[in-house]
């Protein structure tokens, strides 16, 4: 059964005419990794938005599990099924990297002892070492930023893992290591990761590689099992 | 518990607007706790000289209406005031009201005794009926007295004017004390029984004779000018002839519809705030509209009105610390909302719900209240009494300033009641923390928090997370 079912999602933002998805009708299965690739404008992040439950469809259905995001508690959602990584980071800047992760712990309510310890061993694993971790984001760069993004989707242990241009700001070697970890997560841990992007890298580890063009789907491939 | 802890966290995080925030609030306590604390004090003590002063009634005689109806009545311009008098059996009737806790009975008669040689005796006696001429008979001609009987009149020895010189006071009827002068004079002991005459006047004005016999139990020092209260001097005003006894002994020759003895009540009421249910009784009762139902209320005023003025200044001072403080922290709290709104929109993106976001915010305006509040109570105790003593300097110097402007040709109707000559204005109050104050600023504290809160959550209701993070990106 899919974890995720959309089903002829449409979109449009408050005040204005033009709809910004139509008619988008897709489903996403645990233990794989999704790309959706498209030019600027075409809709991409609004679709991760929707999924991400932070807003919700105009018209049509998300499913997560079987049950429509709109009468699911959007923030129970957020902070227990779905791990986001936003293109603009989106942490606290004036906390440290690991008050970071240890908070999204606690407010997902994640039963871990230890949870600034884990907290460490999370960001190690994306590279981030512990004197980093002490450090407040807004002294860290922006790829230290983008780990500590990731490592926080990851600090509650989601069923999709969401991802808006995750290696946009990380170096080479990086770069490897975070897809690295999004393939593990999907086909070890049977995580369901979804990734907006413009990398012909990052579309090269997917499973399912979704296009968009004004709001629409329009073609997939699909790698061979 | 994790948003108590990221509300710590968060204050030492952002210390410039903190501190900004903590400084108003810290004012407005500091204020407050001044403030409460002059309050509760003066609240103490205005409520115990309330119940000194505002409780004890007495019907006086408005002079100044008793001249106007003469007038009215006059036909000939020229009147002839007489001091309208309370029959004695209506002063008992109103005592027995359901308002008064208690009340005290005073009983005066005019005596002779032609075996006694009264002191001044040579300069002839008096009358206690004022007027004289009350209830006609227009030729009768007053006896003169040349010494008083009076019945529970010990005001002068708990006062120290007066002191027994031997023997004890009257403790049963029909005992008496007499001066150590009229006793010399007379060689009077104690045990001896004496004999005195008087008369009642009825409706007709015929008088009615009536006697007392007195044993003396005790003689007493008198330290008071012999004239003291009175103008004309003759043995009857004389205070060395006056014969104390108690208040039965006198009225035990009273006889209803009789003038002759005098006698005066005080009332006590049961709460101050009876006294307009008690004057509505006593008229009720039958009591002369030209009677007036009051209380000692001039030297309350004299007493307690400077307290009442520091009161009421730091009241309106807190109030306005209050109104301004409230709104700069209203303010202060939008701005910093705005300042944090990408902060809220990481929250609310991670899954914190609005009520946990507000609760958040709530309990670091909290903190800093309650640091505040400990800091400023002990800072308010360290300064109440400075400030109170140089407030109440203020208003002494200002009461003063105030009763000498009045003060000048004043007219006083006979009768009425002027403040004490002895009644000073408090000049000291010992200002202290109590509990309820304690608890007030509690409260005013828990309202500031929770404004800046309201604040919070008004603001936090309307955002939406991916707004905001759209905005930011």
């Amino acid at each position: 059964m899919s974890v995720l079912v959309l089903n002829e999602v449409s979109y449009r933002y408050e005040g204005t005419k033009k709809a910004v998805l139509k008619d988008i009708s897709l489903s996403f299965d645990n233990g794989k990794v999704y790309t959706i690739v498209g030019k600027s404008g075409s809709g991409k992040s609004t679709l991760l938005s929707l999924i991400a439950g932070l807003d919700v469809c105009g018209t049509g259905e998300i499913l997560y599990g079987g049950s429509d995001l709109k009468k699911l508690d959007r923030d129970n959602y957020r902070a227990k099924s779905i791990g986001v990584i936003f293109q603009s980071f989106n942490l606290l800047t004036n906390a440290t990297a690991v008050e970071n992760i240890v908070l999204s712990m606690h407010i997902s309510g994640r039963k871990e002892k230890d949870k600034k310890m884990f907290a460490y061993e999370l960001l190690e694993k994306v590279g981030i070492d512990k004197e980093t971790a002490d450090r407040k984001i807004l002294k860290l760069s922006g790829g230290e930023q983008q780990r500590v993004g990731i490592a926080r989707a990851l600090s509650h242990n989601p069923d999709v893992i969401i991802a808006d241009e995750p290696t946009g700001n990380l170096d080479r070697d990086t770069e490897e290591d975070v897809l690295n970890i999004f393939t593990s997560l999907a086909h070890e841990e049977n995580k369901c990761v979804i990734i907006v992007t413009h990398s012909k890298k990052v579309t090269s580890i997917a499973d399912e590689v979704w296009g968009m063009h004004a709001g629409r789907l329009l073609a997939v491939e699909q790698k061979a099992q | 518990m994790y948003i108590l802890q990221n509300a710590f966290r968060n204050i030492l995080r952002n210390r410039g607007r903190n501190m900004l925030i903590g400084a108003i609030v810290f004012v407005i306590i500091i204020a407050s706790v001044v403030a409460l604390m002059i309050n509760n004090t003066a609240d103490g003590v205005i409520d115990d000289y309330k119940d000194r002063f505002a409780a004890e009634v007495s019907l006086v005689p408005d002079m100044q209406k008793l001249r106007e109806q003469l007038m009215e009545e006059s036909t000939d311009g020229s009147v002839r005031m007489t001091r309208p008098i309370i029959p004695a059996e209506q002063y008992i009737v109103f005592g027995e009201s359901d308002y008064l806790q208690g009340s005290i009975y005073t009983a005066a008669v005019g005596v002779n005794n032609d075996d006694l040689t009264a002191v001044d005796g040579h300069l002839g006696g008096g009358t206690n009926r004022r007027g004289g001429s009350m209830g006609g008979g227009g030729s009768f001609q007053p006896t003169l007295f040349l010494m008083k009987l009076l019945g529970n009149e010990f005001d002068d020895f708990t006062d120290g004017l007066r002191e027994i010189a031997e023997g004890r006071m009257p403790e049963n009827e029909n005992e008496a004390i007499v001066s150590t002068d009229l006793a010399e004079l007379n060689e009077l002991s104690i045990g001896d029984t004496l004999t005195f005459e008087s008369e009642l006047l009825d409706d007709e004005g015929e008088p009615h004779e009536i006697e007392y016999t007195i044993t003396i139990v005790g003689t007493y020092y008198d330290a008071t000018d012999e004239y003291a209260e009175g103008i004309q001097q003759n043995a009857f005003t004389n205070r060395r002839n006056e014969i104390l006894t108690g208040y039965d002994t006198v009225v035990s020759a009273f006889i209803p519809d009789h003038s002759g003895i005098d006698i005066n009540a005080t009332y006590f009421l049961e709460n101050p705030d009876y006294l307009e249910a008690f004057a509505e009784e006593v008229y009720g009762k039958g009591l002369d509209s030209i009677f007036d139902v009051t209380t000692d209320e001039a030297s309350y005023n004299k007493i307690v009105g400077p307290v009442e003025g520091l009161k009421s200044i730091s009241l309106t001072f807190m109030i306005i610390v209050l109104i301004f403080g409230g709104t700069i922290i209203a303010l202060l709290s939008s701005i910093a909302i705005r300042e944090r709104k990408y902060e809220i929109g990481v929250l609310r993106a991670m899954g914190m719900k609005k009520q946990q976001v507000a609760f958040g915010l709530w309990s670091e305006m909290l903190l800093i209240t309650c640091f505040c509040l400990v800091v400023g109570i002990g800072a308010g105790m360290m300064v109440a009494q400075p400030v109170t003593d140089m407030l109440l300097e203020h208003q002494i110097e200002a009461a003063e300033a105030s009763v000498s402007q009045t003060s000048g040709p004043m007219i006083m109707g006979m009768g009425a009641v002027p403040a004490n000559s002895d009644a000073e204005p408090l000049e000291n109050i010992d200002i202290s923390l109590g509990l309820i104050t304690i608890l007030q600023i509690i409260g005013i504290a828990l309202v500031l928090a929770s404004l800046a809160g309201i604040v919070s959550i008004s603001k936090i209701t309307k955002y939406e997370p991916i707004k905001i993070l759209m905005e930011r990106n």
